[in-house]
């Protein structure tokens, strides 16, 4: 019973949070419609995809991918921010215990992901027909690799000690996730290392999964890329709750006011 | 009879990180329903101790009890019956004062019904209630304080321990934020450990536990803590101070004498009827003040290594 109202107020504070930095959340709604508007209008006239009607048709289902990736992956990533100013170690002190924190957190950013892909995805008539049936599919496939990004997200954020390594994150980890998934070309033209890596990363089963909902040609059945999703996201939780170490930002502080020789003597 | 169980009970309890030791042994006992202030420099090993005894740390050697629970093995017992204040406000400015308290009362496994009820009554108790809908963002230190100190207290915790947690206030706000805590001692029981550098604060305590460098180096209550720095505390200041001071033992027992930066502050003893004759002896004298002591002085005496004479050794002892 604690651990579900602790992870409901988690899942509370964060969805708050999420909704009140809107610069935020249009931004990582802006990168999606920036590639679809710029980069798809302009390979839509260059590039052909066999089996798609258009590039802007392939890239689809890769943007919304991209809107849930970076969506669950930055706020999960964010709990660096909860660790460096305070708010996590009052989670910690908590009887939920690291998994229930790691669980409100995980939910909450994959419903963010979640709406920032639903948001791409109501734009999807303009590019494309979509039947009912084929819309619950994507919904599904939406929800799996929200949960396996927000999952991998807390993984990244599990060692890191401060706000600073943010940027590197978004480089070292976000990108080749994103570029090396076949969301914006089709991975089979790739180098055969490159491929191999591709078929390693799970959001290149997201991927698939969703041109598989959306009736194009998909490389993996809907079973395995499930399977893959749900594995990454059970793993990866699993290993950051291992990997997770709640005395780092405590220990840290301590450390700070144990060199600190400066103030000897009381504030009266 | 048996006696109560303590709220508190600690074993050689130390803390090193790497190669340093922040925390030496600590032993130490605190009786449920008491205030205890725990006192000493930066880098003492207070907050250590607090983390320690909060489950967020684990020891390095030996062991303690809260209310009965082992720190390194009953963590989430502990945590059930525990209210924590952090040196830094724990107040997410993004959401309002409601919000902030909400989701403490959340964590702290309390649902819908329940964390609404204890929201409203600490709002209420707190003088929150007209602030509950402003983003906390927007508080004043004081008023962001005071809804940290209503999220550590509004599930109605066992054991409060607070982290210095008036510093930064101003005198109104400091006062709310003790009768907030005295209220929740005196009315419920519950027992306080808090660091503090306002060693007038500690006064208010019910025990005292003084730390320096990793070691307990002087416990009790702030009267007793007092009274082994003399009757009185004579301030010399001047020229002539440190002549003085070589005569004082002719006219009054010297407890122990602290060199300060502009000249001495000496525990005094026994009848002072020769005191004035001598001040009057060292025309030299800038300051010459007698006065009780204060944890002040105690705290100097303890902590500090500008102590010319020591009080016979006060052996570590249990605050119980």
């Amino acid at each position: 019973m604690s651990s579900a109202a602790a992870i409901h107020g988690i899942i509370a504070r964060d969805l708050a949070r999420a909704f009140r930095q809107k610069s935020r959340l249009l931004g990582g709604l802006a990168r999606p419609f920036m590639w679809l508007l710029f980069v798809g209008t302009g390979y839509n006239t260059i590039a052909h995809v066999e089996g798609v009607e258009s590039y802007h048709a392939f890239v689809y289902p890769g943007v919304v991918v991209m809107a849930v990736l970076f969506g669950a992956m930055l706020t999960a990533i964010s709990t660096v921010y909860d660790r460096e100013f305070g708010m996590l170690r009052l989670m910690l002190a908590s009887p939920a215990g690291v998994p229930a924190i790691l669980a409100g957190r995980a939910i909450a950013a994959a419903a963010i992901g979640i709406v920032q892909g639903g948001v791409v995805l109501l734009f999807i008539p303009a590019v494309m027909s979509v039947t009912p049936v084929q819309l619950v599919a994507v919904v599904a496939a939406l929800v799996l690799g929200a949960a396996a990004s927000s999952v991998l997200g807390l993984l990244v954020a599990a060692p890191l000690r401060s706000v600073e390594n943010f940027a590197g994150v978004i480089n070292v980890v976000l990108f080749p996730l994103l570029f090396l998934s076949g969301a914006l070309y089709p991975t089979s033209r790739l180098p055969a290392a490159l491929q191999a890596i591709a078929r390693l990363n799970p959001v290149t089963y997201a991927v698939d999964l969703m041109r598989r909902a959306l009736g194009q040609p998909a490389e993996f059945a809907a079973s395995r890329s499930i399977l893959v999703l749900s594995a990454t996201t059970l793993l990866a939780f699993g290993l950051t709750t291992i990997v997770f170490d709640p005395e780092r930002r405590l220990v840290r502080r301590d450390r700070a006011e144990k060199s600190s020789p400066t103030e000897r003597r009381p504030g009266l | 009879m048996s006696a109560p169980e303590p709220a508190i009970a600690s074993d050689g309890l130390g803390r090193d990180y790497g190669s340093t030791r922040a925390l030496d042994a600590l032993d130490l006992v605190v009786r449920t329903g008491t205030i205890v202030g725990l006192l000493g420099p930066n880098g003492a090993g207070k907050t250590t101790t607090m983390l320690l005894l909060a489950t967020l740390l684990g020891p390095s050697r030996g062991t303690a009890r809260v209310f009965g629970h082992d720190i390194a093995r009953e963590r989430v017992a502990i945590r059930r019956r525990l209210g924590l204040v952090f040196q830094e406000a724990s107040i997410d400015g993004l959401l309002t004062v409601r919000e902030n308290l909400t989701f403490a009362a959340r964590l702290a496994g309390l649902g819908g019904g329940a964390a609404r009820q204890a929201v409203a009554n600490i709002l209420e108790s707190t003088g929150l209630a007209n602030r509950a809908s402003q983003p906390a963002r927007e508080l004043s230190t004081g008023w962001r304080r005071l809804t940290d100190l209503a999220r550590a207290t509004l599930h109605r915790p066992d054991l409060l321990i607070l982290d210095e947690p008036t510093v930064g206030l101003d005198p109104e706000h400091r006062d709310r934020a003790w009768r907030l805590l005295e209220t929740e001692c005196r009315e419920r029981g519950t027992t306080v450990l808090f660091s503090t550098h306002y060693l007038t604060e500690a006064e208010r305590c019910d025990d005292v536990l003084l730390l320096a460098d990793g070691r307990v180096v002087g416990t009790g209550t702030p009267a007793a803590l007092m009274a082994t720095v003399g009757e009185e505390v004579l301030e010399i200041e001047g020229p002539d101070a440190p002549r003085l001071l070589s005569a004082l033992d002719e006219v009054v027992t010297v407890r122990l004498a602290i060199k300060t930066a502009r000249g001495y502050r000496i525990g005094i003893s026994g009848p002072r009827d020769q005191l004035t004759k001598l001040a009057a002896a060292a025309p030299a004298l800038v300051r010459f003040t007698v006065r009780p002591p204060t944890l002040d002085d105690v705290y100097f005496a303890r902590t500090q290594d500008q102590t010319l004479v020591r009080p016979a050794g006060v052996p570590r002892q249990a605050l119980a």
